[in-house]
């Protein structure tokens, strides 16, 4: 093929007709050529249009091309090189010029929305950065919606998010590295995390990770995730998404990494632990004394959302001794003509709301509310006048349901989900036993993750005292300390650092 | 882990799981919950006869299909030699198993409990459904089985009601304690002797059975707590009743709360106090061979009603009524202690208090504690205390009315 990588040739036409074939024609590919000094300079401006601002274009080109009314009076460049280096170094208007030398250079910068000018008789390209193109606006979270704080959101184009966090920490030490990812999708990634409180080994070992990465395409910051997890085949995800700027911002105080993905409003953050998953930024802007109640309040659900429909089941099969007597007999009486035994009747249901909810969420959203309305109260209450399901079960699932919407971080809730299924099976099968015995392995599984190095139970396992302060709870202090280290920027002041130090990087070993 | 690991982790859990096999998992609608179990004796024969009271889930109030009129209890009986013969030969008579993990009252028949009752218990202590916190009544004048056939007002499940009623009645009025066959076999093996709660059934136990019996505003056929039977070597030989079997609980530390009529100057038996607080401490010793009992009890009411003129906002009215109160007491507390040395029974618990605290002695009297205790003596001291006299000081009715 022609994809053979090759110089900037003298020859202006030869590059276009190079550009034009590497990019097969296409449409959007303007090419204005000029000739400048009484046609004794040929100039081409090439980029884009779509990904590029329009605006930004006109200025630039029109600038470059300016150069022809001064010259004829000052006569300051009369060769093809003079020509050049005049362009090159007045091309003012734009604020990041470089120069291309060879043909991928050049597409590359063309497909990040760049303008190449070129010189007939010059082997090198100037670029300009002129990317825009249509961005949709920062708008109001839609997944993390907090009552109190910021309402920004992040967008799909990297540099506003970037903004947006530079924008919360006006600190120097906030650094940023860039890479492209993907074979043939090339997008923009950029790590951000503030020198001196992130961990430098963990930032190199990360960087290392993220280099290593051979695919074709990164759509969005998922595929990171996934590729850069320690653990594939753990249910629980190890990376934490987030949409608001401010909760990058509180990630990045605490040592961890950020990383933008073009193209997606969720940034991942790493080294991400267990409980990072119930935390949400807005605990830190409410009173701490309702903070921590909402917290444990979650971790509440939690533990329902798991277990609800498992222990239920367990109880009715195993375990009747333990169900108060008017419970039981109450109990009893609801189960009296229900044709299936307890563990199909919850499957059955809960699988129902899991049809329900997956429904609700393709929905175009003015339906999706009516499926839930109808999917939940109609079908529920249809069920259990047809005597097909017992209204207790009907309650206890619908409490697991909104349970798991509790969780703030939707991908642990998806895990959740799916835990929840398994775990009600072994509840059919071996009761309250299986449910402990199963709970020591997701325990022993839970402590082994490891995510960029940090033990995913940090603060439990391993045990970090002054970290539980933020944990369970949020304690007053948490926020006066989180101040303490910004302010003199000192190494390892508290939070998850201590934890990453006493862990090491065992990852790495494994 | 990796994906090796994973696929050991499924390997172990589908191996695992099926070791359990869900060999005791039971449905609920497979189970039939029995409420309440009543044991008799079979006449002329060393057989039992076990009568169950089984749950009707169809017919609680909760029943998402309307109750159907039918008894919310089913009472089935079974008899063989051995409890547990019994248990399972009423499988006969019924659809589902049996399920006694909520089992809330034992009945034991009169006959049975003259009888003797020593050697029943073992099935309670071995079997891993029955429950050992089941509260235990004995029949008074009748076999348990009518008890168990009974349809209580108020309540759907007779059996839950009856262990209501002895708990209610236990905590406000003292004649009787919560009983369970725990204590039951506690006080078998321990030394002296044991009471249980006596049950009696007022009216015709036939017509009890109906449901028509609960259609009116006035049952006819109803159970009433009966103060307490006496056991002595396991064998019934006593009813106590009233004062004697409040007195007895008073020895036991066991009064919750009660009411005591006292005598005012003008009117016998015309204040009433609510004891609060009561707590007995015995202490025993050993005086020329014979044992003495020292009782302390010390207790705390208020007047809740005087039915003649006590000027109660006088101190001195109230230490008077304090007096009454102790001699009240006394008198209840010394009839009962009476009544057990009457009976050479030692239903008090003081053989087990003399032997905690004094084995040596204790085992020269061991053997035949019964008439030891019957020459025993009691030295009683009642601290009696008035705390409040309710809403007001002064009753209306005008002195010497």
């Amino acid at each position: 093929m022609e994809n053979i990588n090759s110089p900037v040739s003298p020859k202006l036409e030869d590059n276009i007709s190079t550009i034009q074939a590497r990019l097969g024609n296409s449409p959007d590919l303007v090419i204005r050529t000029y000739e400048l000094i009484n046609r004794t300079a040929r100039v081409a401006a090439i980029y884009i249009a779509g990904i590029t601002d329009r605006v930004m274009v006109d200025d630039y080109i029109s600038h470059v091309m300016s150069f022809q009314a001064l010259n004829d009076h000052a006569r300051l460049a009369v060769t093809p090189e003079e020509v050049y280096s005049y362009i090159k170094e007045n091309a003012l208007s734009i604020g990041k010029e470089k120069l291309v030398t060879d043909i991928n250079g050049l597409l590359e910068a063309l497909l990040s929305g760049d303008t190449v000018i070129l010189v007939n008789g010059v082997g090198g390209g100037i670029s300009g950065s002129t990317c825009g193109g249509e961005a949709r606006p920062v708008s109001e979270a839609a997944t993390q919606v907090a009552i109190r704080g910021s309402k920004e959101s992040f967008t799909e184009t990297i540099s506003t998010n970037i903004a947006l966090v530079r924008k919360i920490i006006k600190n120097p030490d906030l650094w940023t590295e860039t890479m492209k990812l993907g074979d043939v999708t090339h997008t923009d990634i950029t790590i951000m995390y503030i020198r001196g409180i992130a961990d430098e080994e963990t930032i190199q070992a990360f960087k290392d990770k993220l280099q290593e990465i051979k695919v074709d395409m990164i759509l969005e910051s998922g595929y990171i995730e996934q590729i850069v997890e320690d653990n594939k085949y753990s249910p629980f995800p190890t990376m934490f998404n987030t949409e608001r700027p401010d909760s990058v911002a509180g990630n990045l105080l605490d040592g961890r990494i950020a990383i933008f993905v073009d193209g997606t409003p969720f940034v991942l953050i790493a080294p991400t632990t267990f409980f990072m998953f119930f935390h949400t930024v807005e605990d830190y802007y409410q009173r701490y004394d309702i903070s921590s109640l909402i917290r444990m309040l979650r971790f509440v659900c939690l533990v329902i959302s798991m277990y609800g429909p498992a222990i239920f089941v367990a109880a009715l099969n195993f375990h009747q001794e333990m169900i108060p007597t008017p419970l039981l007999i109450n109990l009893a009486s609801q189960r009296e003509g229900v044709p299936f035994p307890a563990f199909v009747e919850a499957v059955l249901m809960e699988v129902t709301f899991e049809i329900i909810r997956e429904a609700g969420v393709r929905m175009p959203s003015p339906i999706g509310q009516t499926v839930s309305i109808i999917g939940g109260l109609v079908l529920g209450t249809a069920a259990v006048q047809a005597g097909i399901v017992s209204p207790a079960m009907v309650i206890v699932v619908s409490l697991t349901g909104i349970s798991s919407f509790a969780t703030p971080a939707f991908n642990m809730a998806l895990s959740i989900r799916m835990l929840r299924f398994i775990i009600m099976a072994i509840a059919a099968f071996m009761g309250l036993y299986g449910i402990a015995i199963f709970t020591i392995m997701l325990i022993a599984h839970l402590c082994s993750l490891r995510s960029l190095g940090v033990p995913y139970m940090t603060p439990i396992g391993p045990f970090v005292p002054g970290n539980l302060k933020d944990t369970f709870i949020r304690s007053p202090q948490s926020f006066t300390r989180l101040r303490k280290r910004l302010v003199n920027n000192s190494k390892r002041s508290s939070a998850s650092p201590a934890g990453k130090r006493a862990a090491g990087r065992k990852s790495d070993e494994r | 882990m990796n994906g090796k690991g994973l696929l050991r982790l499924i390997a172990i859990a589908v191996l695992v799981l099926p070791l359990g096999g869900c060999w005791n998992s039971r449905e609920l609608n497979e189970l039939a919950v029995v409420s309440g179990i009543g044991m008799d004796l079979v006449p002329e024969t060393d057989e039992y006869r076990v009568t169950f009271q089984l749950v009707n889930p169809s017919s609680t109030s909760t029943s998402t299909s309307p109750g159907s009129g039918k008894p919310a209890v089913v009472v089935v009986s079974a008899t063989d030699k051995t409890m547990f013969g019994a248990l399972r030969r009423a499988s006969k008579h019924v659809t589902r198993q049996l399920f006694f993990a909520h089992t809330q009252l034992i009945v034991l028949g009169e006959p049975l409990a003259r009888d003797g009752i020593n050697d029943i218990f073992d099935i309670f202590e071995r079997s891993h459904e029955l429950r050992l916190n089941s509260e235990i009544l004995v029949a008074r004048g009748s076999d348990a089985a009518s008890v168990m056939k009974l349809l209580t007002p108020v309540e759907s499940l007779p059996a839950l009601g009856l262990v209501k009623k002895a708990q209610n009645t236990s905590s406000v009025w003292g004649e009787n304690r919560p009983i369970s066959v725990f204590d039951v076999i506690h006080g078998i093996t321990g030394e002296g002797d044991l009471t249980i709660n006596a049950v009696k059934i007022n009216g015709d136990a036939e017509e009890g059975k109906k449901k028509s019996n609960l259609e009116g505003s006035e049952t006819l056929t109803e159970t009433v707590m009966s103060g307490l039977g006496v056991f002595r070597q396991g064998k019934l030989i006593y009813w106590m009743k009233d004062s004697e079997a409040r007195g007895t609980e008073w020895l036991l530390n066991q009064i919750e709360e009660t009411v005591l009529d006292i005598d005012a100057d003008d009117k016998k038996e015309s204040v009433a106090v609510n004891i609060i607080y009561s707590r007995t401490e015995v202490k025993t010793t050993i005086e020329n061979g014979l044992p003495v009992f020292h009782v302390t009890i010390a207790e705390e009411g208020s007047v809740n009603e005087t039915d003649s003129f006590v000027d109660l906002s006088k101190r001195e009215d109230i230490m008077k009524l304090e007096q009454e109160l102790e001699k009240k007491t006394r008198a209840e507390v010394m009839q009962a202690f009476h009544k057990g040395q009457q009976l050479e029974s030692d239903i008090f618990n003081f053989g087990n208090e003399l032997k905690r605290t004094n084995p040596q002695e204790w085992a020269a009297l061991d053997g035949d504690w019964g008439r030891i205790f019957a020459e025993g003596k009691l030295d009683l001291k009642i601290k009696a205390y008035i705390r409040s006299t309710g809403m007001s000081l002064k009753p209306y009715i005008p002195e010497g009315k």
